[in-house]
């Protein structure tokens, strides 16, 4: 996976791109906005990940000047403006995403992640699986072993996320929002609990573990040393 | 910060100043007074000379009549006898002309015949039928008398003296006018500079004032009745200021605590990490202990920064009507889990009703509500929404039981970093920003949040009802 990072502030571009590299993907980085404009309209990326704030062209021009070029590269916006006006200008521009600075880095890989799914329109498949863990999602089963889960419905959609993005580390704000369409940073420990429950339905009469906590950062569902993930 | 340039251009048109609008009404108004008063003066002056100069010529000219048609004087005689009716009459000039227009008789010094071209005869002379001239550089004034058998007998008199008297007139008002007219500016100028003079002393006063002594206050009872109200709105302004002061510098001194432990317990931790080589397990897990730290650090840093900017209006309502029920139904499913492993019930009850709100924001409020009162609620208590609604107000309660609040607490639970409990000062779950939140989002939406915790009949012993009481305008 092509990625272009525009970031002119030193220390948040080398871990930005350290981190991409580590989490497998090919980033260039690009320190002012002059090459990164000249890049982004002359190579293809897989996907740009723009400052709004540079000192000599600004992302938001940036956006514009590609999207008027009709490269539909997808571009996720870092900035530390944080109004509904920011965000609007920055999405109307041709943007696909809006990231508020300072961010946690799982959650840019999350977002990144669900950007390039989305330009590979992979179909939603209906059966989901990990190891002996099967969602029949029209259906609204989960088996484990053969055996039949008993979830609720929240956790049934909290065990389909962890699945659809299986390998991904699953920062707590992203799961607040997709299972309960709560689109703040609440401070309780709501999705703790709610994936220990999980967790103690999925995981506890099993050997294999199938969904860890990352500490720190969040949650996600594994296949132990499955490398083919 | 203006330039002197923005200034100039951005105030070009400062209004005059007070004084001098004073100055120019009170001038206006003497000045259109005085010219009404004098020009009535001058015209009723006049119509009473007129009225003087027709009943004299018309004696005149009766007497002329008179002496005409007197049968014991013969032609001769005649001019003798008219110049004694006219002895009384100064400058008074007669002339008779007979039925064929022939002059017939007349009295020396002034010839009257261009009256003759001027007006027609009347049998009664008014002063309407006066008509002046002017002949050989004198002003007459006059009218002609129609006598009997076709005689006519014009009469004048010399105007020189009325003129006179009238030019002086004239002058003598006009100057009267101008005298007073200044003299009044004078005493308009000086009263409103004594007008304003409590202005300038009232400024002289704030002056006084500065950030070192917000206590000062100024007293309205020593200006005049008219800056009584200047004064009072502008000490609430200065009690504002100096409550805003007085709450930055808390905000500021509890930042610096709130921030202070947590970093030093950063550095600290990684300083005696540091001081010898480790395992590899014990540097990660001295990364994910300040990794934590660094989490909570971070959100209560996003979280200040919100609510500074909800303080400062930077935050644009997004109004739209929000069906409460759903919303708390939401809500519910969320806290649903941790409501559980305490196990306590979950309850709404209220009409089905819609208000104007920030959808994002009010969740926002709800949820921290809710997650405050799930988070001190007793267990296998049951925590409540109810919802009421009056005629201008939609009333919004979070109820829970639990341990009771003492009063003095109650009001100030909606301060930023405030705990009722200062034994949980910190690692209790959050950062003591959550009810300063919700009221924040409360007020920005115009609406008024209270809380009550009062013990009750029915609950276990030492259990009280708190509730948080939302007043949503309809």
């Amino acid at each position: 996976m092509r990625l272009l990072i525009v970031e002119d502030e030193l220390k948040t571009g080398d871990y930005l791109k350290q981190g991409f590299i580590e989490a497998g993907f090919n980033p260039t980085l690009c320190r002012n906005g002059l090459d990164g404009h000249h890049l982004a309209m002359t190579e293809d990326f897989d996907l740009i990940i723009l400052d709004v704030m540079l000192p000599d062209v600004d992302g938001l021009r940036i956006v514009k000047a590609l999207r008027q070029a009709a490269r539909h590269t997808p571009v996720l916006l870092l900035s530390a403006l944080d109004t509904v006006d920011d965000r609007v200008r920055g999405l109307e521009l041709g943007a696909d995403d809006y990231l508020v600075k300072p961010f946690a880095f799982n959650e840019l890989l999350a977002r990144a992640r669900t950007l390039l799914r989305r330009g590979q329109l992979a179909p939603q498949s209906d059966r989901l699986q990990a190891a002996d863990l099967v969602l029949e999602v029209a259906k609204r089963r989960a088996s484990r072993a053969g055996k039949k889960l008993n979830l609720t419905p929240k956790e049934f959609a909290l065990l389909e996320l962890l699945l659809r993005r299986a390998g991904e580390v699953l920062p707590r704000t992203l799961i607040a929002s997709q299972v309960w369409d709560m689109n703040f940073d609440s401070d309780t420990n709501v999705i703790d609990v709610a994936v220990r429950r999980l967790r103690s339905k999925v995981d506890d009469d099993h050997a294999l573990k199938l969904i860890h906590t990352v500490r720190g950062m969040g949650y996600k569902l594994e296949v132990p040393d499955d490398d083919a993930c | 910060m203006t330039t002197p340039a923005e200034q100039q251009t951005s105030t070009p048109t400062r209004p005059l100043s007070m004084a001098t609008r004073v100055l120019l009404f009170v001038a206006l108004a003497v000045l259109l007074c005085a010219a009404l008063l004098a020009t009535m003066l001058q015209n009723s002056i006049e119509a009473h000379f007129s009225e003087q100069d027709a009943g004299e010529l018309q004696a005149v000219a009766h007497s002329v009549l008179h002496t005409l048609q007197d049968p014991t004087l013969g032609p001769q005689q005649h001019h003798a006898s008219l110049h004694q009716v006219l002895t009384g009459h100064h400058q008074t000039y007669y002339l008779v002309l007979d039925v064929n227009e022939k002059p017939a008789l007349s009295a020396d010094g002034a010839d009257l015949t261009p009256l003759f071209n001027l007006t027609r005869a009347v049998e009664q002379i008014t002063p309407a039928d006066l008509v002046s001239w002017q002949q050989a550089e004198h002003t007459y004034r006059g009218a002609i008398l129609q006598g009997p058998n076709g005689i006519r007998i014009a009469v004048a008199m010399e105007m020189e003296f009325h003129l006179h008297y009238l030019h002086l007139l004239r002058w003598t008002l006009w100057l009267t006018i101008a005298g007073a007219v200044a003299l009044i500016l004078l005493a308009a100028w000086f009263g409103v500079r004594q007008g304003l003079l409590p202005l300038r002393r009232l400024s002289s006063d704030i002056r006084q004032i500065s950030a070192e002594n917000l206590h000062l206050r100024l007293e309205p009872s020593q200006v005049p009745v008219e800056l009584a109200e200047l004064v009072q709105s502008f000490n609430q302004m200065i009690e504002n200021l100096q409550q805003g002061f007085a709450r930055l510098s808390e905000f500021s001194a509890d930042i610096a605590h709130e921030l202070r432990t947590p970093l030093s317990n950063l550095i600290t931790q990684t300083q005696v990490s540091l001081s010898k080589e480790r395992t590899l397990d014990e540097y990660r897990e001295l990364l994910y202990s300040n990794l934590e730290e660094q989490e909570r650090l971070a959100r209560m840093v996003s979280d200040m920064l919100w609510l500074a900017k909800t303080e400062h209006g930077l935050h644009k309502l997004q109004l739209e009507p929000v069906a409460l029920a759903s919303l708390c139904q939401q809500l519910f499913e969320f806290f649903e889990v941790i409501a559980d492993e305490k196990n306590v019930q979950l309850h709404y009850e209220g009409p089905a009703l819609t208000i104007n709100a920030d959808k994002l924001m009010l969740q926002r409020a709800l949820s921290n509500l809710l997650s405050n009162a799930i988070r001190h609620a007793a267990a296998s208590s049951t925590v409540q929404i109810k919802v009421l609604p009056s005629i201008a107000h939609v009333e919004i309660r979070v109820i829970n039981q639990g341990l009771i609040i003492a009063a003095e607490h109650l009001p100030r639970l909606f301060e930023r970093f405030y705990r009722a409990d200062p034994s949980r000062q910190r690692h209790s779950e959050g950062a003591g920003l959550g009810l300063a939140m919700v009221k924040s989002i409360v007020e920005l939406h115009g609406a008024q949040i209270s809380a009550c915790s009062v013990l009750k009949n029915g609950l276990e012993p030492n259990q009280a009802q708190t509730e948080f009481v939302l007043h949503w305008p309809q």
